[in-house]
């Protein structure tokens, strides 16, 4: 667990932290608080005076988005590239999989889709953002776009070249709008060359991008 | 043993799926998705509407969200099955190749069964 | 006959024409983790449904594309929060200002302008 410089609920700026795994910390925002921002902090202190939620409890919560829940997709994901028990359980169960791992996804639902030879999974949610953030942490900023909501629906191939991906035509692309109670982690198919590889060492090419399905793992 | 929604103790074995009693599909049933446009807060996606497809699984019942979403608590719950659509029975202009699919979840009440005569999946 | 769709709600979206993709994450500001860690903890503790959340902000109507997605987010906490009597309308101006203050923030703030489908 990494040190904590201590939280100061006041601070608008953040520190310049570095996220290997997470999304990367935004400190583009040069001028004063927006007027959402306003809002939304005001919303909070307002909820906390009246004790419907406390700063400690927010601070927590802060922390297990930032800390906990972007490093555990890869995890799982390796385990199941190793274990092919493991796999055939994550697949049939995703929920109970990760229990397994001592990962608890709270209320997400979790389904696993694999990409095989012939099928190559990619998720969306077009109504709004869902995501299983329980596992992955927060959906990164292009996959709450309308551009990425609107578009991977119909012209899945033509999206997935724009992060670089380009599919044989003989491979389905098969699109899963996460629309209702369901939440969707992508099983990528365990690149050539990681042979004898540490289940750490996977997980660290198992990368957030290749769980949504946008990209494929390499062997770096 | 049957349990309600909102019913596990702490011991009971998380599960991405709930029992789904009575449900009306089974997995390999050919379903209609309604041709209907009713306001309010839906999660049945505009393009899908009226698209026949395949019931992929059951994932079980839960409180129905166009409930949820005004407050109230969306008893008793709605089946939920995830469907499997071609591509090009979506989108008229679709342009990659016929194999494409796109899968979602759709709630019982906004299925109706195929007619015979409809599009082969 | 009218084009427009009947009763088709702003975040309903898939299919719609758009533009390309911006494939980099460029993460969240601190505001917005924060904002993000309330309603969370507001969900966990059952005092506000995602459900709820979401209609919330698919009622934006116009105001839906011209919000990026966290102000979405807090447009629609307030009106759920306000929906549900659990602070007014009164309370949260006053607060508003309260923090505006506090960071020395005049009244009306203009936005810097935003790519258009990346929000």
């Amino acid at each position: 667990m990494s040190a904590h410089t201590p939280f100061d609920y006041y601070a608008r700026r953040e520190h310049a932290h570095d996220h290997p795994h997470g999304a990367p910390s935004s400190d583009d925002d040069e001028g004063p608080p927006s007027e959402y921002e306003v809002m939304s902090r005001a919303m909070q202190e307002l909820l906390e005076a009246k004790g419907v939620v406390t700063a400690e409890e927010i601070r927590r919560r802060m922390e297990t988005f930032e800390e906990d829940f972007p490093y555990r997709g890869s995890r799982v994901i390796a385990r199941a590239w190793v274990d092919a028990e493991f796999r055939k359980r994550l697949l049939e169960d995703g929920k109970a999989a990760c229990a397994e791992m001592g990962i608890d996804l709270e209320a997400d639902r979790l389904i696993a889709v694999e990409n095989t030879p012939d099928v190559h999974n990619v998720i969306v949610c077009t109504l709004c953002s869902c995501y299983p953030r329980a596992l992955l942490g927060m959906p990164p900023t292009w996959y709450k776009s309308s551009n990425y909501r609107s578009r991977v629906v119909y012209e899945p191939r033509a999206v997935l070249r724009e992060f670089g991906t380009v599919l044989p035509e003989h491979v389905t692309v098969r699109v899963h709008d996460s629309n209702a109670d369901m939440r969707y982690v992508v099983i990528p198919m365990r690149p050539a060359g990681t042979e004898g590889w540490s289940e750490e060492a996977l997980a660290s090419i198992a990368t957030r991008d290749t769980l949504v399905g946008v990209t494929v793992p390499r062997a770096e | 043993m049957s349990m309600g929604a909102g019913m596990q103790t702490r011991t009971a074995r998380p599960s991405t799926y709930t029992p789904a009693p009575g449900h009306r599909f089974n997995v390999g049933d050919r379903v209609v998705v309604k041709r209907s446009f009713p306001p309010g807060h839906r999660r049945t996606p505009y393009y899908i509407r009226g698209k026949q497809g395949v019931i992929e699984r059951i994932c079980g019942a839960f409180p129905n969200p166009e409930e949820l979403a005004y407050g109230f608590d969306g008893e008793p719950p709605k089946v939920l099955y995830r469907v499997r659509f071609p591509q090009k029975h979506v989108w008229p202009h679709y342009g990659g190749p016929a194999h494409d699919i796109i899968e979602m979840e759709i709630y019982e009440h906004w299925l109706e069964p195929a007619a015979d005569t409809q599009q082969d999946i | 006959m009218s084009d427009k769709p009947i009763n088709k709600g702003p975040h309903d979206m898939g299919g719609e024409p758009a533009g390309p993709i911006d494939p980099i994450d460029h993460g969240m500001k601190f505001w917005e983790r924060q904002a993000n860690a309330l309603r969370s903890t507001l969900s966990a503790k059952k005092i506000v449904r995602v459900d709820e959340l979401r209609r919330a902000a698919e009622d934006l109507g116009d105001l839906y594309h011209d919000l990026a997605y966290f102000e979405r987010t807090t447009a629609a906490l307030r009106t759920i929060l306000l929906e549900k009597g659990l602070i007014t309308e009164q309370e949260l101006e006053a607060k508003m200002a309260e923090v505006r203050a506090r960071f020395n923030v005049p009244k009306a703030v203009s936005k810097p302008a935003r790519k258009a489908g990346h929000g």
